[in-house]
């Protein structure tokens, strides 16, 4: 496996190199990387002033960074736990519309509706507990588990293969019900659900992926000497 | 002042830094160096996660402003950062007020480095006894 390909320009090679290292979060990754490639041009433009020539400014400005492999185990904390808040998110509109939907299918299948419920108190507990965890008050008290990422991502996979089962089997009792307008629209709201958090939390397993498997995170430009 | 003794009280010194302005990431460490007369080595780029990790926890607030061709990621405090750096500072004074009853306890009690209102960003210096 090899890494990205080597830019002659040392700031837009550890820019490439990081955003490598930095699965997850394709937005908020690259945002990140932007706003450090910036910070690496103030500190080049700096260097400059003081009249260093600019190749020169560059690279003493990549070794003050930090290398990419010291930088990249902090970023993607970071993003891992910004999808994990974006998962909770998106339980926690997942909640109303399961509700929605365990309403509508009840009158037709009354106790066989409760995964209907259970799903949404699933999805309820699931955004409160990674929201308070992650952000805010409570997590300036606490520290943040390390598992907690990989926790919300199965917890979420769990709750969105639930939702598109639900969505299955209202989908099958709809055609063979007399009430099946309002079947179809709670399997409706299941599916719309199972896409909001299903789409999320593929994003946060994406962030699990160890570091040591990922291209180019090595001693690259940041170790380079000047 | 070696990088891993920093770390332990990054989150106070970047705090410090934005205690008078919105400031960016640069601009911060530019800050943080200034301020403690050169004698603080940081690894530059280990601020910018530390910089997301303070806006996750609600004690910074950030905007994306363009200059030239540049975008920007500028921060400022919130209330809550606010606190956070008074809770910072107090923790501090106690911590090195303790220490230098330990190891210089000729000096006279109290004799912990004045802050003038900001957060003590260079080493502890006592003074010399008399």
């Amino acid at each position: 496996m090899s890494g990205p390909r080597q830019h002659a320009d040392p700031l837009i090679a550890y820019a490439a190199e990081l955003r490598a290292a930095l699965p997850g979060p394709a937005r908020a990754a690259s945002r990140m990387v932007e706003e450090i490639h910036h910070g690496l041009l103030d500190a080049t433009d700096a260097y400059v002033r003081e009249g260093m020539p600019r190749t020169d400014a560059a690279r003493r400005a990549v070794r003050d960074f930090g290398s990419v492999a010291e930088l990249a185990p902090e970023c993607r904390r970071e993003l891992a736990l910004a999808q994990t808040r974006h998962t909770a998110r998106a339980a926690a509109l997942c909640a109303p519309l399961l509700l929605v939907c365990w309403t509508l299918a009840r009158p037709a299948l009354g106790a066989g509706a409760a995964p209907l419920a259970v799903l949404a108190a699933v999805s309820t507990l699931l955004a409160a507990a990674a929201l308070a965890a992650t952000g805010g008050a409570p997590a300036r008290r606490f520290h943040v588990p390390e598992a907690l990422p990989r926790l919300i991502a199965w917890t979420g996979t769990g709750a969105s293969a639930g939702m598109a089962a639900a969505t299955l089997a209202l989908a099958c009792t709809a055609a063979v019900t007399a009430q099946w307008p309002l079947l179809l629209l709670a399997g409706a709201l299941s599916a719309a659900s199972h896409a909001v958090l299903g789409t999320s939390v593929r994003v946060s397993r994406r962030c699990l992926v160890p570091a040591d498997v990922r291209p180019g995170h090595g001693n690259g430009p940041g170790a380079c000497a000047e | 002042m070696k990088t891993e003794a920093v770390r332990g009280h990054l989150d106070g010194l970047l705090l410090a830094a934005l205690e008078d302005g919105p400031l960016h990431g640069y601009a911060i460490i530019t800050a943080v160096q200034e301020r403690s007369g050169g004698v603080l080595e940081l690894r530059t780029g280990t601020v910018y996660p530390a910089l997301n990790r303070l806006e996750r926890l609600g004690l910074l607030a950030s905007d994306w402003q363009s200059v030239g061709e540049r975008r920007r990621r500028c921060y400022a405090l919130t209330g809550a950062g606010r606190r956070s750096l008074a809770d910072e500072r107090t923790g501090w004074r106690q911590f090195t007020a303790a220490i230098g009853a330990v190891l210089d306890p000729s000096a006279p009690a109290g004799s912990a480095p004045a802050t003038g209102g900001r957060a003590p960003l260079g080493p502890v210096r006592h003074r010399p006894a008399t």
